[in-house]
């Protein structure tokens, strides 16, 4: 379930209104990923090691007593599609979701699955002790807007619906290891797994539709219904309702007056208004016309910074960049790969000066990474990963113990190859050039000659990275789910075309971790498998990983108010809303 | 008039059908059509397969085109591939927005250069004409949406006098004053750059058309100065800004793209933009089309005009072809 961020099409195409405003261009314009509301569980690393002090104090607002009825309005840079919880695939569709459709478990701030007030669910789903049969209990109180109550008929039929093909639902593979849904009474429903797979749970931090409503839709004419895409045709479950849809222009919530929850919503009012993009939407923000937006274009941040009246977090979303190697002979002249050795790409990690791009290139508003978890996930063991500090001599020094060395024109040579190579990412992209840019510097450093080539982001998707035709490439995975699985896109099971692992990337040892890692639900078990893993996988070094980054969430700090226990939460997908059912604004 | 005008209308209808095979098959051509677009990573190949087959992707690009183009007949633009949204229900608000902007700056400017323009003809190098020049030279030069972003600079987020963006003030929707108070900054930008290329054109026209020998008798036999202007001068000079206007005409309804998105009005300039940006084919082709049609009314509307006030063109056989 990791996707290639969505919003790099955004930004590949954005060229076209690159010209318009120089700042258009920036990496930011990334964060409008489509991380879905699917968490994690454990979690035992303080989520703030990730924030410096300044976002700490930053996002601590004054310790007033919460007032009811206030209005937030939020922007975004898309219209929605729909907000049926089967087809929500975009940002702006699961930024209306996330007020209006209420989940069956949520997640805490540190990737625990857990029941809030405002979860649909009563208690933790009961795991049998054989790891296949989940069991959910709802809350008997849940209601839909139309007064009947939430059952596990709803249950059933949302992931037996995502699970039929005709249904075309973009979630598919999250509920492909489903072998049966079984209604044991009103409230409780049993879902039976085809095999042990420990990421199944965070398929259940996920909303559901009435069946009541769309039971007699054939499955065919689902997404063509106007629930989800008719305010006053969609019955939802959340605090708010949706009431109104200004197409390309903005979108209404209201606090449902009778919502079902112990706890209820203090803002009245949530508006969702489309902004043609980032800039636009922050100068918005700036004048007083929005109250919050979830992603601040690195251009302007340090103006943004200097008002007074906004307040900026500045944690790294859920996603990570990297430098991929391709291991197929085909994609190099004579059929020679050049990174076959692990002491060659072991020399390139060394030679690249990841912290310098971390410093410059995201102004600080990145982290480092070793292995592909993240700082947050309760899979990560700190001192499991290897890191390689930037040593331009240490890296030399590996090439020429590995064989490589420096030919007529200063290039390293071995066996009569050049050490030349391409390394691919998308046209428009302005931190990928400047990284491609950082990348060929360091390597011509200790030899090794670099062609940055920029093609269009569809085109380059369509035939260089699904079919896994490149020398290397420049990427970002962003994690839809946090749960720690690569399998997917490391494991040999997976070569293209069928599957992600795009660099015919083979280890043994790491396919078996992953399958280790998912089949079981112990989670220390789990959990000395990824630190496994991540010493495996940084030894080995398939990729190059680069860092952990994100465009940062600003908002009005004299209008909108919370808890420090609910500030947002950016390594959470949507977690810029986090806790917003505790939120209240003033003014 | 008549042959002349259906000979007209039975090209047009063969240009609109050209464009529409020339937009389908570039649309269908180009990597990462809406295939590609729509099948995300997260589907296995087998939903892929169904849902390219529920959306008609798998068949023959002939059966496709005069599918979509059977619909088209039927007024229906057909829906979004993202989620089966109407395409009509995102596309013909905006023409309504557009329409408004566009409008508005179109008209001030006529009704600015173009007077202007003449007046500057009868005094050449004068103090106005040089600021006409100085204004012209600035309107050609500078980027609209940079000009845009100076005066939301200054006249919003500094002064805040007027609103920085958007058609309405959220839930004013429909309130007069509040969309003219709306329009203020992003009509001055587009009108600077109309008014640069009309109040030129005017300008030279006039000054052309001046120098004919028919101005000269006129003045020889005796006429007022006024009478000259007026009666023989404008009308002919008047003849190649007519054409400009009519060519001018599909911009009112395609809008700028650039000035709707830095002042986020919600037009079709601005969803373009928006549509490309998320390879919303269906709605792309149907606003080529509808801005074809316009370009072809346009083109229309101005020969008839061409004709109505030079009568040296004729609309029978021979002349109508000029």
């Amino acid at each position: 379930m990791r996707k290639i961020k969505k919003a790099t099409v955004l930004l590949s195409t954005l060229t076209l209104t690159a010209s318009l405003l120089a700042a258009c261009n920036d990496s930011n314009t990334e964060s409008n990923n489509q991380a879905a509301a699917n968490n994690t569980t454990k979690n035992e690393t303080p989520a703030a090691t990730n924030e410096t002090p300044a976002a700490n104090e930053s996002t601590t607002p004054a310790p007033d007593a919460p007032v009811d009825g206030g209005s937030l309005v939020v922007g975004t840079f898309s219209d929605i599609n729909t907000v049926n919880p089967i087809y929500i695939g975009d940002t702006s569709s699961g930024d209306l979701g996330t007020f209006v459709n209420a989940n069956v478990y949520d997640i805490d701030r540190s990737n625990n699955l857990v029941v809030e007030p405002w979860s649909l669910a009563s208690e933790l789903p009961v795991i049998s002790a054989d790891g296949l049969t989940y069991t959910i209990k709802l809350k008997p109180e849940a209601k839909w807007s139309d007064g009947q109550p939430v059952t596990a008929d709803d249950v059933k039929y949302t992931y037996d619906t995502i699970r039929n093909p005709d249904a075309g639902a973009p979630g598919i593979s999250t509920v492909d290891k489903i072998d049966k849904i079984t209604k044991i009474d009103e409230h409780t429903v049993e879902i039976k797994l085809k095999q042990i797979y420990a990421p199944f749970l965070y398929t259940l931090a996920s909303s559901i539709v009435p069946y009541h409503i769309l039971k007699d839709v054939p499955v065919k004419e689902l997404e063509k219904n106007p629930y989800g895409k008719d305010p006053a045709k969609t019955i939802t479950n959340g605090p708010w309702k949706w009431t109104k849809w200004e197409a390309g222009q903005y979108n209404t919530v209201e606090a449902d007056p009778n919502y079902w929850g112990s706890v209820k919503p203090h803002i009245k009012t949530v508006t969702i208004k489309i902004y043609a993009d980032q800039n636009t939407q922050t100068q918005a923000l700036i004048k007083g016309d929005i109250d919050l937006v979830s992603s601040v274009p690195l251009t302007i941040l340090d103006t943004v910074k200097a008002k007074d009246n906004i307040n900026v977090v500045s944690q790294p979303g859920p996603q990570y960049e990297f430098i991929q190697f391709n291991f197929k002979g085909d994609n190099f002249p004579d059929k020679y790969v050049l990174f076959q050795s692990q002491k060659t790409r072991q020399a390139i990690a060394t030679a690249v000066n990841r912290q310098g791009m971390v410093d410059n290139i995201l102004k600080g508003t990145g982290t480092l990474l070793n292995a592909p978890f993240l700082s947050t996930s309760w899979a990560y063991d700190a001192s499991a990963a290897t890191n390689y500090a930037y040593d331009t001599e240490q890296a030399k020094k590996l090439l020429a113990d590995d064989g490589w060395k420096p030919g007529k024109d200063g290039i390293l040579e071995k066996d009569g190859h050049r050490f030349s190579f391409e390394l691919q990412y998308n046209a428009g992209n302005a931190r990928r050039e400047q990284v491609a840019a950082v990348v060929q510097q360091n390597l011509k450093d200790v030899g090794i000659e670099v062609v940055p080539k920029a093609i269009e982001f569809s085109a380059w998707i369509d035939q260089n990275v699904t079919p896994g035709k490149f020398e290397a490439l420049l990427l970002a995975w962003s994690l839809s789910n946090p749960d720690p699985d690569g399998e997917s896109i490391f494991s040999s099971k997976y070569f293209p075309p069928a599957g992600q692992n795009s660099g015919w990337y083979k280890n043994t040892k790491l396919d078996e971790l992953w399958v280790k890692g998912y089949s079981t639900v112990d989670q220390n078990a789990r959990k000395a498998a990824y630190a496994e893993a991540a010493k495996e996988i940084s030894t080995d070094l398939p990729y190059v990983f680069l860092y952990q980054y994100g465009a940062p969430e600003a908002f009005d700090k004299n209008k909108v108010k919370f808890d420090e226990a609910d500030k947002p939460e950016a390594t959470l997908g949507y977690g810029y809303f986090y806790h917003a059912i505790k939120w209240w604004t003033v003014k | 008039m008549t042959e002349y005008f259906i000979k007209r209308v039975l090209q047009s209808a063969l240009v609109l059908l050209l464009i529409a095979i020339l937009s389908f098959l570039l649309i269908h051509a180009a990597p990462g059509g809406p295939k590609t677009i729509y099948l995300s990573p997260g589907l296995s190949n087998e939903a892929a397969k169904i849902q390219a087959h529920n959306l008609g992707l798998d068949r023959p690009l002939p059966v496709q085109f005069f599918s979509w183009l059977g619909n088209l007949l039927k007024g229906d633009l057909g829906y979004t591939f993202k989620n089966h949204v109407p395409v009509g229900k995102i596309v013909w608000p905006t023409i309504g927005h557009t329409m408004i902007l566009m409008g508005t700056a179109w008209v001030l400017s006529l009704l600015i250069a173009i007077p202007w323009g003449i007046y500057n003809s009868t005094v050449e190098y004068s103090l106005s004409d040089q600021t006409a020049s100085f204004v012209a030279y600035i309107g050609f030069a500078m980027p609209t949406f940079w000009f845009g972003i100076i005066l939301q600079e200054l006249f919003s987020l500094k002064w805040d006098l007027l609103p920085l963006s958007d058609m309405y003030t959220m839930g004013k929707e429909g309130n007069l004053p509040n969309l003219l108070l709306h329009l203020v900054l992003p009509v001055s930008v587009l009108t600077l750059g109309f008014l640069a290329g009309y109040s030129k054109y005017a300008r030279s026209s006039m000054i052309e058309v001046m120098d004919r020998d028919y101005i000269r008798t006129a003045r020889a036999k005796g006429l007022p100065e006024r009478r000259v202007i007026f009666r023989h001068g404008l009308r002919n000079a008047l003849i190649p800004i007519v054409t400009l206007l009519g060519l001018d005409l599909p911009i009112l309804v395609a809008g700028a793209a650039l000035t709707e998105s830095v002042f986020n009005w919600p037009g079709m300039g601005r969803l373009f933009v928006q549509m490309a940006i998320s390879r919303e084919y269906s709605v792309l082709m149907a606003i080529t089309l509808i801005v074809a049609v316009f370009v072809i009314i346009g083109n229309l509307f101005a020969d008839i005009l061409y004709a109505l006030v030079d009568p040296r063109v004729r609309l029978d056989r021979k002349g109508g072809s000029a």
